[in-house]
């Protein structure tokens, strides 16, 4: 195993634990990385579960931390909470700065397999694979215990991330995830730059052709949507068709269509303790 | 007789004893010396002293080689020997201990005895004295009258006769100056003067007799001895050994335990002097509706003693005694009357309206008796230990029903008492109660007419036939709209959890309600309601939270089958969850201010199944710290 040399960038007391952001060399994005997490009062004396939690386009690991109040839930519950940033950055690839729906800022946890993104924008390796073992081998963590969630792009890197490894995540759950990147404009502008024209190489990276063909342990998906979405209405999310394949292939989901709210971090503040607490009941079984 | 001396000997005895075991354990100390002497010398010499013992000659004797008039004894060693010897001869003293222990208990019986007799001996010697001098003094109170009159007698006719004796003293005067005139004019020689004085003469001596025939005395001379009435005297002779009838006896008030169901035992005393033959107790029966009071006899019993167990009684009812005492000289007045009461009857358990949760159950009987009783006792014992004793009884509730207190994770065992002045019942049917989870039983009574509830009392049915309105029967409490019954939940404000249970075709509405949930209305629609709704569509199935008429948009891709519902009241919750999968699907929050109800509906024909008594799940429990 390589070093894994971290490097503590900030730290702060919260809710009785501690708001640390560290930075290390990563090997599958050959950057360096920037990652924040949680430590809840029960770190300093056990083992606790891990939450990793996926960020959506445009954001860094501080959005979901600074936003989504989730730190007070977390502390209850004794969850670590790792939210890791959402794509290598200063990797000077030409155009990855060009927009924020592509490039920095929207890695859209895959692993690219086109040049010339596929050397550092392998993000699907990196939450899977590096950042478990380099959170497991440095915090107090039950290895056994992990689950995952995700706001938006996020929400749709936690679905895949739970559809593509089953058993790996006691538990998923979303806020306004992208359900059917294929078949709307961000997925099919990132899928084509990452994974080329073949879209047959598109589907292990959508939920909801990952939905239709799962096997495995039984997954209870949680996902909150605000009804005053404009990504909703403007067809980037497309829930029903995950609820579809969901109904279909008998996967457990609940889907709460949530009055009133929108796309914002506002709107996953309000439901982040109902998650936290879907996820506990997993984490803590 | 001395007792003391006797206590005194006693006394010896038993301290004679204590030094014999004294002496006892010196020659065991003795024989334990012999027991080393004879270890070091192996070989065995008959001229030795002896290291073993004959139990059935009773003398020491030597083991190797056994002595030949013991060969066919019981041969043991000393030590065994001198052990049984003592155990022996300590059962013996203790045995003799006792005696003692006994002798001391009847020689004090013995002198209250004497002192008793003493008593009684002195108490009839001065009765009897005191009859003689009663006897005497009417003896010479008897001479004194007679006498008197016998004197009285004698100076009456003595005055008599002295008068006779006057009397007949002057007639013979006459007699004598009449004769000695005649004989002076007998003798006179004057003829013509004779015959003219001699006939008044001749006619007064004719005269005379008539006048002088009263010659017998005055009185009777017979001499009448007074005729002496000594009867009373006789009769009080008499009484002396006879008694006087007895005095009133008093009856005495009830006492605890003197009473059963259907007997009382009821005891009177009477003066300490009067002597009684026999009782005789008379009872009757108070009615508390005093329109029954009609004129019922009194029952009479004949007693002994002066107690009596009267059996054959009505259970919480009150009966009047009195009673009265007899001699042989005669029968007493009555006495006071007083007041029993029989115990009432056991109450019986309403098996089918208790309802029970985790930490309390709700119990709920008939009173088993037709006049109120005072109040109740409720009895619980955990079931499985062994010695059944009381863990806990409740007193005085008022009612036919109470909320006890329980332990999580128990089984118990209730039972009930009626008590009244005269004590508690027998303990009603005993009921289980297990503490695994909240049970509670449908009230019918709120059922729409068209619901059946099974004989099981946990299936609903909504027939595919709809009654006609004309069949239906609606009360103030019946559902009128929404074919909904609710449920009688425990008024405890913790933690329930139960489950309903239906076929993937089935419409329904399961939630909570207050228990003045309008029943015209349709539960969710109001804000005295909550529930979870299925509802079926051609294309999906679809799911409603309702309260107020108002529904989160849910979507639920795996339709549940069986629905747990979580009511929390500590963190105003009532949560759904699909329990196939331990999926949560919906959460309610509201404080409840009134304590709500299970309710329960079926939009269209179907059957929904409950099930109480589960026991939370803990993926349930878990998440709720």
């Amino acid at each position: 195993m390589q070093t894994m040399a971290l490097t503590q960038v900030s730290s702060n007391k919260c809710a009785g634990g501690y708001q640390k952001v560290f930075e290390h060399e990563s090997s599958e994005l050959k950057c360096k990385m920037k990652f924040a997490i949680y430590l809840p009062p029960k770190a300093e004396t056990g083992k606790c579960p891990v939450l990793y939690w996926l960020s959506g386009l445009t954001c860094t690991e501080q959005n979901f931390i600074t936003k989504a109040g989730s730190q007070r839930s977390a502390a209850e519950h004794g969850i670590i909470i790792v939210a890791p940033d959402t794509s290598p950055r200063g990797c000077n690839i030409e155009g990855e700065d060009e927009s924020w729906d592509f490039g920095t800022g929207a890695g859209f946890y895959v692993d690219a397999t086109q040049e010339p993104w596929k050397t550092n924008y392998r993000m699907y390796s990196y939450i899977t694979e590096e950042l478990p073992r380099l959170i497991n081998s440095n915090f107090p963590v039950d290895p056994e215990k992990m689950s995952i969630s995700g706001h938006s792009m996020g929400g749709h890197g936690a679905l895949i991330c739970a559809l593509k490894n089953p058993g790996k995540y006691k538990a998923v759950s979303a806020f306004a995830p992208i359900c059917n990147p294929m078949q709307c404009a961000w997925g099919q502008k990132a899928f084509s730059g990452y994974l080329g024209p073949e879209k047959s190489t598109w589907e292990a990276f959508d939920a909801t052709i990952l939905a239709a063909s799962y096997t495995g342990p039984e997954l209870d998906i949680l996902i909150d949507q605000g009804r005053d979405d404009q990504f909703l209405s403007s067809s980037q999310l497309l829930p029903d068709n995950l609820i579809a394949a969901c109904s279909e292939k008998k996967i457990p989901v609940v889907f709460r269509l949530q009055q009133g709210y929108d796309h914002s971090y506002y709107f996953v503040f309000s439901f982040i303790d109902d998650h936290i607490k879907h996820h506990a009941k997993y984490l803590n079984a | 007789m001395d007792l003391s001396e006797i206590r005194g000997r006693l006394q010896v005895i038993t301290e004679e004893i204590t030094a014999s075991e004294g002496e006892e354990e010196n020659e065991e100390a003795e024989e334990d010396e012999f027991v080393m002497v004879r270890n070091r010398n192996l070989s065995s010499d008959p001229s030795e002293p002896p290291d073993a013992w004959c139990s059935d000659c009773r003398v020491p004797t030597h083991s190797k080689p056994r002595e030949h008039t013991h060969t066919r004894h019981r041969v043991v060693s000393l030590s065994n020997a001198t052990q049984e010897i003592k155990s022996e001869l300590s059962k013996c003293s203790s045995s003799l201990a006792e005696k003692i222990t006994q002798m001391d208990n009847f020689i004090s019986n013995l002198e209250e005895i004497f002192i008793t007799v003493e008593e009684n001996f002195g108490r009839q010697e001065q009765n009897l004295e005191q009859h003689y001098n009663d006897v005497l003094q009417s003896l010479s109170q008897r001479f004194k009258e007679n006498s008197a009159a016998l004197l009285d007698e004698k100076k009456l006719k003595l005055e008599t006769l002295y008068g006779q004796l006057l009397n007949c003293g002057d007639v013979l005067t006459a007699s004598k100056e009449l004769i000695e005139h005649a004989q002076e004019l007998h003798r006179c020689d004057n003829k013509h003067a004779f015959l003219q004085t001699v006939i008044p003469v001749i006619k007064r001596m004719e005269e005379f007799p008539q006048d002088e025939l009263e010659l017998k005395v005055g009185v009777s001379l017979d001499f009448a001895p007074p005729s002496s009435d000594l009867t009373e005297v006789k009769h009080m002779m008499d009484s002396i050994n006879a008694l006087p009838a007895p005095s009133a006896p008093v009856m005495n008030p009830q006492v605890a335990i003197s009473a059963s169901p259907s007997s009382l035992r009821v005891c009177w005393s009477l003066f300490s002097d009067d002597t009684v033959d026999f009782y005789e107790l008379y009872r009757r029966q108070i009615f508390e509706d005093i329109n029954i009071e009609t004129l019922q006899d009194a029952s009479v019993l004949r007693v002994k003693e002066t107690h009596c167990v009267v059996k054959d009684l009505l259970p919480n009812s009150q009966y009047e005694f009195w009673v009265t005492a007899t001699n042989t000289t005669g029968i007493s007045p009555a006495s006071e009357k007083a007041v029993y009461m029989t115990v009432p009857s056991p109450p019986v358990i309403k098996e089918h309206e208790c309802v029970s949760c985790l930490e309390a159950a709700l119990i709920r009987w008939d009173s088993g008796n037709t006049n109120p009783v005072e109040s109740y006792t409720l009895e619980l014992y955990e079931d499985g230990e062994t010695d059944n004793a009381v863990t806990e009884s409740i007193v005085a509730i008022p009612t036919c029903e109470c909320v006890v207190q329980l332990q999580p994770w128990k089984r118990y065992i209730i039972a009930v008492r009626a008590v009244n002045i005269a004590g508690a019942s027998e303990k009603s049917q005993p009921m289980k109660i297990s503490t695994t989870g909240t049970f509670f039983h449908l009230l019918k009574e709120t059922a729409h007419p068209s619901l059946c509830v099974l004989d099981d009392g946990f299936t609903i049915i909504y027939p595919d036939k709809d009654l006609s309105l004309s069949d239906m029967v609606f009360s103030d409490t019946t559902f009128n709209s929404c074919v909904a019954v609710l449920g009688d939940l425990i008024p405890v404000r913790g933690r329930h959890y139960w489950e309903v249970e239906f076929d993937d075709w089935t419409e329904y509405r399961v939630g909570v309600a207050y228990e003045d949930t309008q029943r015209s209305s349709y539960l969710g629609a109001n804000a005295t309601s909550w529930c979870m709704r299925h509802i079926r569509t051609p294309s999906r199935h679809k799911y409603e939270f309702l309260h107020n008429g108002w529904s989160a948009d849910v979507r639920i891709t795996v339709q549940p089958l069986c629905v747990g519902v979580f009511l929390d009241y500590d963190s105003g919750t009532l949560s759904f969850y699909n329990t196939h999968l331990q999926q949560h699907l919906h959460t309610f929050r509201c404080c409840f201010t009134q304590n709500v109800l299970p309710c329960f509906a079926l939009d269209k024909p179907g059957t929904l199944r409950i099930h109480t008594g589960v026991p939370t799940p803990s993926y349930i429990t878990h998440t709720q710290a």
